[in-house]
């Protein structure tokens, strides 16, 4: 089925839902449209991005593991440590994924089946930091376990990122370099967690460009 | 509607300059947006950017500025990355009452990230830090390690480090007297430190990876005049240069051996041996006596005495050798002994020496030289005349008659043994030299042995 065009019910500017995207942040007003089904809704404006010196910009395209991708879209977090940034990925083989940049510490990780560790993990509140959790027969040692806000969005997403939604999330990391993440949403009471997995990567290694422009920087 | 654009920072970032809101001084910001923290390299004051972009004072201070090792927004080339120092933290712990300090200098590239450069002031080295991507395993035996993509570390050093002296940007909410659990781990030249901090999430856990730099290419890279301080000591991290190289000091010493085996064995078959003269059925009644010539003029030779005796069964034969030089009237001399005996000892049958004896001399100038023998036996068993010898157990018979053989060029066997000596002591050394250099590092971790 062909997609009719989709125009920003603020502002009337195309908006140009792509893939799995769920929800656009309209490029002209900044407002956040969200599909549902062939209907468009607005849900307001995501409160503004904040300059954190993302080197990554939207429409960038890059390579991981030889597959291409593109950035498709940039959810901002906010916790008690500052932001970073989410950026959502589409490959070219129709999966996606993210590409963390939290303050200059890049990496790349993929959703998995919610079942490998429905169950067999703690719960938001119940995870301790340094503990070992085993997820498909590898340790990973929780390293961080946060409550952020969305602080900002551009582009599109694949779930609706409503201004002021609170989510859970600790982060895993494996023994031989491997990078987890449990995404507990909003409501961190319960073990059944969305998987995350993947690893780190340099910026140069994943080929990104183009790349935002520094003073007194070259890329 | 006429809604401003969202702003979307596609544009060039730019580095800004601000007031300090205490003391008024000037302060660069060359982080583009990930700080977290502002100190005021003048007055010490914290200061937490605004979601506004802008500064707002956190905490007052009105301290003096200190000099460290490298200065605030010095840029260098490490490792192939441009660096830009946006911060500077001092810190210190105390271990049996001596303070060790050292400076930590934030390094940044909007590209690459952060990466830490920490100077010991203690021993003057030098590291490189960044994120370690992943946790290490913590083996438990009683000898603390961590285990990292296969790596074993091992525990160095844990102590307690207080910040003492902050300037410029950070990425955390960094603060004059926080402390930290600090535990060191190495496998030099890389390194794995264990920060673990009390945050309001319960114990923080920070996993950095390090590795040795050179003082000089620090200073290098930074554009330093003059030289950087002096370090002492071998330092956690500092490679083995003993050991860096061991597994290619093994590889090589097997290539040696390979080659001297084979150049041995190359040598002793590929010698054109030559006999320079044999004489046998030579009576001991005389001395023997003639001219002969050994090798090429000018040119050195080993050669090979032979004194053959026969028959010769639980006796012995000797030869008084004395070989001039006719052209230099330099002389050589020595002894040649042939003996063999053998006999039963408690139903064991036993036998040592033989009827012939060989002297190796090496280093013979070619030349003409005058040969001279002086023979002597043992005359204890000679055969009567005309007797019919009948052998009685033990048999024993002296010998009747002696042969000479003189061959020139031989192999020296003790050259090629030589030469086996100092390949394998090679290794040898540089096993001794480099369990010494570790024996010095750890002399300055936890596990000194030394009773303070």
């Amino acid at each position: 089925m062909q997609p009719s065009p989709v125009h920003c019910p603020e502002c009337g500017a195309p908006a140009p839902f792509r893939g799995a995207a769920v929800s656009l942040v309209c490029e002209y007003c900044g407002s956040t449209v969200v599909r549902t089904g062939v209907d468009v809704r607005l849900i307001g404006k995501v409160s503004a991005l904040l300059d954190n010196g993302s080197p990554i910009l939207l429409a960038s395209k890059g390579n991981f593991d030889r597959v291409p991708f593109e950035v498709v879209g940039r959810l901002q977090l906010r916790h008690r440590r500052g932001t970073w940034n989410e950026w959502f990925i589409a490959f070219a083989d129709g999966t996606i994924g993210w590409l963390t940049d939290a303050q200059g510490s890049f990496s790349v990780v993929r959703p998995r089946e919610k079942t490998i560790v429905a169950g067999k993990v703690p719960t938001f509140g119940g995870l301790a930091l340094g503990a070992t959790i085993v997820v498909q027969g590898v340790p990973f040692v929780a390293v961080e376990r946060r409550a952020a806000s969305y602080q900002g969005a551009e582009g599109v997403l694949p779930f609706a990122a409503e201004p002021g939604l609170v989510f859970h999330s600790a982060d895993l990391r494996g023994h031989d370099g491997e990078f987890a993440t449990l995404d507990y949403g909003e409501d961190g009471e319960h073990q059944r967690p969305t998987l995350y997995t993947g690893r780190a990567v340099e910026l140069a290694e994943v080929g990104l460009q183009p790349l935002r422009r520094f003073e007194g920087w070259r890329a | 509607m006429t809604e401003p654009t969202p702003k979307l920072f596609r544009d060039e970032a730019k580095a800004e300059s601000v007031k300090c809101l205490a003391c008024g001084g000037p302060i660069a910001l060359h982080t583009f947006g990930a700080r977290q923290r502002v100190v005021c390299p003048h007055c010490g004051s914290t200061l937490a950017p605004q979601d506004s972009g802008a500064l707002a004072v956190l905490e007052a201070a009105a301290r003096q500025r200190q000099t460290s090792a490298l200065p605030l927004h010095a840029r260098g080339t490490l490792e192939g990355a441009e660096w830009e120092i946006v911060g500077i933290c001092w810190r210190r712990c105390v271990v049996d009452g001596v303070a060790y300090p050292w400076q930590e200098f934030l390094l940044f590239n909007p590209y690459r990230g952060f990466r830490w450069l920490i100077y010991s002031i203690s021993d003057g080295h030098w590291t490189l830090g960044g994120n370690l991507d992943g946790a290490p395993q913590i083996l438990d035996s009683r000898h603390h390690a961590v285990r990292f993509r296969g790596r074993r570390f091992k525990h160095f050093q844990g102590a307690a480090a207080v910040v003492t002296y902050v300037e410029g940007e950070f990425t955390w909410e960094v603060r004059a007297g926080d402390k930290a659990d600090v535990n060191d781990f190495v496998d030099p030249p890389d390194g794995l430190s264990i920060e673990q901090a009390s945050g309001p999430d319960g114990a923080e856990l920070t996993f950095t990876a390090q590795h040795h730099v050179e003082p000089a290419a620090v200073w290098k890279a930074f554009g330093q005049p003059g030289k950087p301080p002096r370090s002492h000591g071998v330092g956690a991290l500092r490679p083995n240069p003993w050991r860096r190289h061991r597994r290619s000091i093994w590889l090589s010493l097997l290539v040696f051996v390979g080659a001297w085996a084979l150049l041995t064995w190359l040598l002793a078959n590929g010698r054109q041996e030559r006999r320079v003269f044999a004489d046998n059925n030579l009576d001991f009644a005389d001395a023997y006596s003639r001219e002969l010539t050994i090798g090429r003029e000018g040119t050195r030779t080993a050669i090979e005495f032979t004194l053959t005796a026969e028959p010769l069964e639980n006796s012995w034969a000797y030869a008084d050798v004395m070989l001039v030089n006719l052209a230099t009237e330099e002389a050589v001399g020595f002894g040649v002994e042939a003996s063999y005996y053998h006999g039963v000892d408690g139903g064991e049958s036993w036998s040592e020496g033989s009827p012939r004896a060989t002297v190796t001399i090496g280093g013979v100038e070619g030349g003409k030289y005058l040969l001279q023998v002086q023979p002597q036996r043992d005359t204890a068993n000679l055969p009567a005349a005309g007797e019919l010898f009948i052998p009685i157990y033990p048999a024993a018979r002296s010998p009747t008659s002696y042969g000479l053989e003189l061959v020139e060029d031989v192999f020296l066997v003790r050259y090629s043994a030589l030469a086996l000596l100092i390949i394998l002591g090679i290794p040898m050394f540089g096993g001794l030299m480099g369990w010494l250099f570790e024996r010095r590092r750890w002399q300055n971790s936890d596990y000194s042995g030394t009773s303070e």
